[in-house]
């Protein structure tokens, strides 16, 4: 299968659909200098919940699961990631453990950023910082829909539906 | 400037003693001062809703003094209490960065002031100021924790009290108390919020913390209650 996505982000045909990177062109230049590309096969878990958060994977190609775990192993997915996503956002912006697993459902090709370059990368150009604040604000409604839907046995969606 | 209900309100960020220990109001001082001019001031008493879940967003609440409790509710009236927001947080942050309807409603548990910042002057400081981004980029990152923790806590608890055992413990760690052999927790909330913040009914709260109490793993003195066995109160939340 011919692939769309890229080795470096700025032949990408696929960046203006994707939030996070759609930038202008200098910024792109300058995520391709910190970003390292990587093929993952399938089942591969990208990273554990409670691990200290080494960067981010941006999802190029493929899907993965977005799960927690209780301390007896019982697992709950949260999301499934779908490409354009960048997973270990907030975990590698606070510096502390990621929140959840990532296991990726199909091979896929994913952009991993080092916390410390990411960090860097943001300071240095404000329209991703932007960029990663409205990524944050997605991540955290389908976070809240996901405690909706765990704690009061609903979703936006079905509410919607019940009016 | 006192309000009516008592709080000494606080007319300047930059003026402001404790902005140095909150998230989001460190700023260097010319983004503080782009923030002066966009920012209004207002206070709360007791009660007062600051939005609504499903409300277009207006703007964002930086809670300067006393306290908010952010819930979803269902249709049929249960209620689930997220968090308890503390001074120095930013309320309605990602519906107002996204545009979507506010996930939450935010109730001020206490008298309190906060500063509210519009929509519009909010997404042209943010992309004015890089600081303030990252700041933001911050407490959103601190907030998807909590509603991870959230998820966790409410999807793969197995009782009612292995999930009130971690919310105890929760509380216990905070205000220096976490190194205590007894640590002690101001119990601010009903019976009834507490069963809010665990999914579950006030009747079973009223009835776990007697069974706490019968087993001293905690005891009450007036509205603190000490955890007497932190160890028995851990076994109970990790379900062994």
């Amino acid at each position: 299968m011919e692939s769309a996505t890229q080795q470096r982000c700025l032949d990408c045909a696929l960046r203006p659909d994707r939030v996070f990177c759609d930038l202008p062109t200098n910024v792109l230049a300058a995520l391709d200098t910190v970003k390292s590309t990587i093929i993952c096969p399938r089942n591969m878990v990208l990273f554990r919940e409670g691990q200290p958060a080494k960067g981010v994977f941006v999802l190029c190609e493929g899907r993965a699961k977005l799960s927690v775990c209780s301390e007896s192993g019982k697992r709950l997915t949260l999301h499934i990631a779908v490409p354009g996503e960048v997973l270990g956002l907030s975990a590698a912006l606070s510096g502390g453990p990621y929140e959840v697993s990532a296991e990726l459902l199909d091979n896929a090709q994913v952009a991993m950023v080092k916390r410390k370059d990411l960090l860097g990368f943001l300071r240095e150009h404000r329209e991703a910082c932007l960029h990663v604040v409205d990524l944050l604000s997605q991540d955290l409604h389908i976070a809240y829909d996901r405690v909706r839907s765990v704690g009061l046995g609903r979703t936006r969606r079905a509410r919607a539906t019940s009016l | 400037m006192l309000s009516p209900y008592g709080l000494d309100i606080i007319e300047s960020c930059l003026t402001c003693k404790m902005r140095a220990d909150r998230i989001f109001c460190d700023l260097p001082t010319t983004a503080l001062q782009s923030f002066e001019a966009i920012k209004y001031a207002t206070a709360y008493p007791k009660g007062a809703v600051l939005f609504v879940e499903g409300q277009a967003p207006r703007g964002i609440f930086v809670l300067c003094k006393g306290r908010v409790k952010l819930s979803i509710c269902a249709t049929d009236g249960k209620t689930l209490i997220l968090k308890i927001a503390e001074p120095g947080e930013v309320l309605g942050l990602s519906a107002t960065v996204s545009g979507k309807p506010y996930e939450l409603t935010a109730e001020t548990i206490d008298p309190c002031q906060v500063n509210f910042v519009k929509r519009e002057d909010f997404l042209r400081f943010l992309k004015d100021n890089s600081d303030a981004c990252f700041k933001v980029a911050e407490q959103l990152s601190d907030k998807y924790n909590n509603a991870c923790h959230e998820v966790r806590s409410l999807g793969l608890s197995h009782s009612a009290s292995e999930k009130l055992a971690k919310l105890l413990l929760e509380w216990s760690s905070k205000n220096g108390e976490a190194a205590k052999q007894e640590p002690r927790v101001k119990l601010a909330l009903t019976h009834e919020e507490i069963a809010q913040m665990i999914g579950t009914s006030r009747e079973t709260v009223t009835r776990l913390f007697a069974d706490l109490k019968k087993r001293q793993i905690v005891q009450a003195k007036g509205s603190t209650l000490v955890i007497r066995n932190k160890m028995a109160l851990k076994a109970l939340a990790t379900n062994n």
